[in-house]
């Protein structure tokens, strides 16, 4: 049994894709609208016991850790392509590799410990991490202090990285908006995930300039599916105890196309929906995006799985969309 | 392969042309039985990119390398080096995330978020990040110098770019080109003797590296003893006169190849005269040094845990290995482009480039690979250091089955250093043997067909010829 256990182990790493911050229970994306805060707080404590050890790369988040990579590099293609698309192309060819997320505002909804937040800063852009627990915050912080490329004041005064300890509804209130907002593995995890969609929705900037659709919206969860059932709960959880039991609730999950539905219908009363089309069950390439990951153990790291690969979003997928024009949601 | 990567980071521009030498052919033989293996780069038909001739390695010595080096460095503006300054101590910064802190003997406190430990095998970052290593001691030093001989002669020699190995039971003496009238030496011995042989007067030196390459291995063994017992009074002369006279009772004629009489330059050298490399005349001062030969291999490049975080290993302080098949600088530049590499696509995605995340790339392109070849050269070490009669005949008899298999040959050359050209010449001609499927490309498709067509064909003729010929001599 051992044996079989530890060959079966690196398999089922792929269930390790933890999340970040905690709200709802109805897997359901209904529009109707929840005033209630979607922050689930049994989540939230859940979390906050796991908080010290974000940064132990080798780990309980060992895998989060490694699938970062794949995520902001989706963030960064996904920007250069509507860079390139909104006919920027010079902008675009030239700050390629470099600076693509150079001065956008960017906030990052359940950051966690700061693994997705600090790369965005890295690249440039002004980062705002929150998460709905208070230690989740502290040790961010305390990361992010330790290292002084994180911590430099620019001549504007401004702070490349900045936490703080609220959820999305509270954003919500104020006046900032955003260029691009991020909400990585955390969807599973909140109680009402159409009411965090709604707010998160809410928080991308909208454009007021001709031809120019507004910010972007990007989420990476797990697909609710016999596979992903298997591998993040059966395997990682009941079997091999690589995740804390009770980290993932399977009825949580969340499939590709429940998400492509609700944004296919308008978000408010006078808004108009972010997704105007689909073909085959699948969103316009300008409009939203749904690409699949997969934890590729002979590798030891994960891989985004090319654009309508068969299967690949069954398990970990990672979701974009944009604020169309004009649409005041 | 790893001179391309010298090239492509244009650290090759500033290397002294004049002083580097491409090595066409290689020619190894067993002290023993004088089984022999030659490698030619022109035969194999490998390494002419960049519009070079074939060639199967470069040769140039360390300080244009690292002249160089240097140089590019200080061309790319990016890198500050802190010249005249020592590292005195490294400690962890305990109250701040533990990166870790660099004591420079100037007094100035670095603060790392990536620590490379390449500061050789006894490595001061190793220690440090508490990576142990494994490996033993070869009961060998190696003794290098620079040696002047005259060169081939023109028109009725080719100059030479060929290097030379032949294995005593002691250890291999390699003798390698740098430019038509100097040459580098690697020698490895047993320590008694290279401490012997370091101390004596160079002129003896010269005599005994030329009988190593040429008297039988009995006559060598009773040099060696010589050179020990006499070492206090030994002259040169003495040395001269006892190496004639084993000449003379080996039967060996004054105008052969084999012979420590310098060809004049008058008349026609010797036919074989290319089957062992010039007499060395001279040696240039103060390039004498010699140095133990170790096995060792890090059991980890990148540090790991609370500890070693933020650091990471490379070249000699990762791993040593015994230079008979001159693999050392290759594997220590491999490492150096992986780990380029990898803190680059860490850049790229923002990724913090201490983090163990970001590095472990690096040592899953490197490890194994590194192992597979100090394997391998520690294998070889032992096989050639034996003397037993049934040892001898199998490596012998080794040696001249894989001497006629010369796919084989290429792809031995290809992986010791030579350049990559090879492999992406097959590689573009299986793109364009997929391309010929589409209708367009027909015309040159045809091409690519006939060309792959002829390399199987040239390899089973070579093949067929091969059997032919040692057929044929039976």
């Amino acid at each position: 049994m051992q044996t079989l256990l530890r060959l079966s182990r690196p398999l089922l790493c792929i269930a390790r894709s933890l999340p970040r911050v905690a709200f709802a229970r109805s897997a359901k994306l209904s529009t109707a609208s929840v005033a209630a805060s979607s922050v689930n707080q049994e989540e939230i404590q859940f979390f906050s016991r796991l908080s010290s050890q974000w940064w132990d790369e080798s780990g309980e988040f060992g895998l989060l850790h490694k699938m970062n990579p794949v995520r902001v590099q989706f963030v960064k293609n996904k920007i250069f392509e509507t860079v390139h698309d909104d006919g920027f192309e010079e902008i675009a060819e030239r700050e390629k590799n470099g600076k693509i997320l150079d001065g956008l505002d960017v906030l990052d909804v359940g950051c966690g410990g700061g693994l997705l937040s600090e790369s965005l800063a890295r690249l440039g852009a002004n980062t705002l991490g929150v998460d709905a627990s208070a230690s989740n915050i502290t040790i961010a912080s305390l990361h992010a202090a330790q290292d002084p490329a994180l911590c430099r004041t620019s001549a504007l005064g401004n702070v490349p990285l900045q936490y703080r300890n609220a959820a999305a509804e509270e954003l919500v209130e104020e006046p900032k908006r955003f260029d691009v907002v991020c909400s990585m593995e955390v969807i599973e995890h909140v109680d009402n995930p159409a009411a965090f969609l709604r707010s998160c929705a809410e928080l991308v900037k909208v454009s007021y300039e001709l031809n120019s659709p507004g910010g972007h919206l990007f989420l990476s969860t797990v697909s609710r599916t016999p596979l992903a059932y298997f591998l993040t709960i059966l395997a990682a959880e009941k079997l091999l105890q690589l995740v804390e039991p009770g980290t993932h609730t399977f009825s949580k999950y969340v499939k590709p196309a429940e998400l492509i539905e609700f944004f296919q219908k308008p978000l408010g009363a006078a808004g108009r929906p972010w997704i105007s089309h689909v073909y085959d069950g699948m969103p316009v390439r300008q409009e939203a995006e749904v690409r699949g990951m997969a934890y590729l153990p002979w590798k030891g790291a994960w891989t985004l799985a090319p654009r309508g690969a068969f299967g690949s979003t069954e398990c970990n997928y990672l979701f974009w969309v944009r604020k169309p024009l004009s649409s005041r949601v | 392969m790893r001179f391309n990567y010298l090239v492509d980071t244009g650290a090759w521009k500033s290397v002294e042309e004049s002083r580097v030498a491409s090595i066409e052919e290689m020619q190894v033989w067993d002290g023993l039985s004088d089984a022999r293996i030659t490698f030619n780069a022109n035969e194999a038909n490998i390494g002419h990119n960049n519009g070079q001739a074939p060639h199967m390695a470069t040769m140039t010595e360390n300080l244009n390398l690292q002249r160089a080096l240097l140089r590019s460095l200080d061309a790319s503006g990016v890198a500050e080096i802190i010249d005249n300054t020592k590292v005195s101590r490294i400690e962890k910064d305990t109250r701040n995330g533990g990166w870790p802190l660099v004591h420079t003997s100037n007094g100035e406190v670095l603060r790392a978020r990536l620590l490379v430990g390449a500061d050789g095998p006894n490595s001061p970052v190793r220690s440090y990040a508490g990576i142990e290593s494994y490996g033993w001691a070869y009961d060998t030093r190696a003794i290098v110098a620079t040696l002047n001989h005259a060169p081939r002669l023109a028109g009725l020699q080719k100059q030479s770019k060929t290097a030379y190995q032949r294995f005593l039971p002691t250890g291999p003496i390699a003798f390698l080109p740098l430019s038509p009238t100097s040459s580098s030496l690697v020698w490895s011995t047993k320590p008694t003797l290279a401490a012997a042989l370091t101390a004596t007067d160079p002129q003896a030196l010269v005599h005994m590296i030329n009988a190593a390459f040429r008297l039988p291995e009995v006559s060598i063994r009773y040099l060696h003893r010589f050179v020990l017992d006499e070492k206090q009074q030994m002259s040169s002369d003495a040395l001269l006169e006892e190496i004639r006279w084993r000449e003379r009772a080996h039967v060996i004629d004054q105008h052969s190849v084999f012979s420590s009489h310098a060809f004049d330059g008058i008349g026609i050298p010797p036919s074989d005269a290319e089957m062992l490399p010039p007499l060395v005349t001279s040696i240039q001062p103060g390039s004498v040094a010699s140095f133990p030969l170790r096995l060792s291999h890090a059991d980890s490049y990148i540090g790991e845990g609370e500890h070693g975080s933020r650091t990471a290993l490379l070249g000699d302080a990762a791993h040593t290995i015994h230079p008979l098949a001159g693999q050392g600088l290759n594997m220590g530049l491999a490492d150096a482009q992986a780990l380029a590499e990898c803190i680059q696509s860490a850049v790229l995605v923002g990724g913090d480039i201490g983090s163990r995340t970001a590095l472990l790339p690096y040592a899953r392109a490197r490890y194994f690979e590194n192992h597979k070849l100090l394997s391998a050269t520690d294998k070889l070490h032992k096989l050639y250091s034996s003397t037993f009669s049934p040892v001898v005949w199998v490596r012998s008899v080794g040696l001249e089955v894989v001497n006629e298999l010369d796919t084989l040959k290429a792809a031995i050359m290809m992986t010791a250093g030579s350049s990559s050209s090879v492999q992406k010449q097959r590689f573009d001609a299986s793109s364009w043997a997929t391309a010929a499927r589409s209708v367009e490309l027909a015309g040159s498709a045809w091409r690519a067909a006939t060309s792959v067509g002829k390399t199987v064909e040239g390899v089973l003729a070579a093949g067929l010829s091969n059997l032919l010929t040692s057929s044929g001599r039976r």
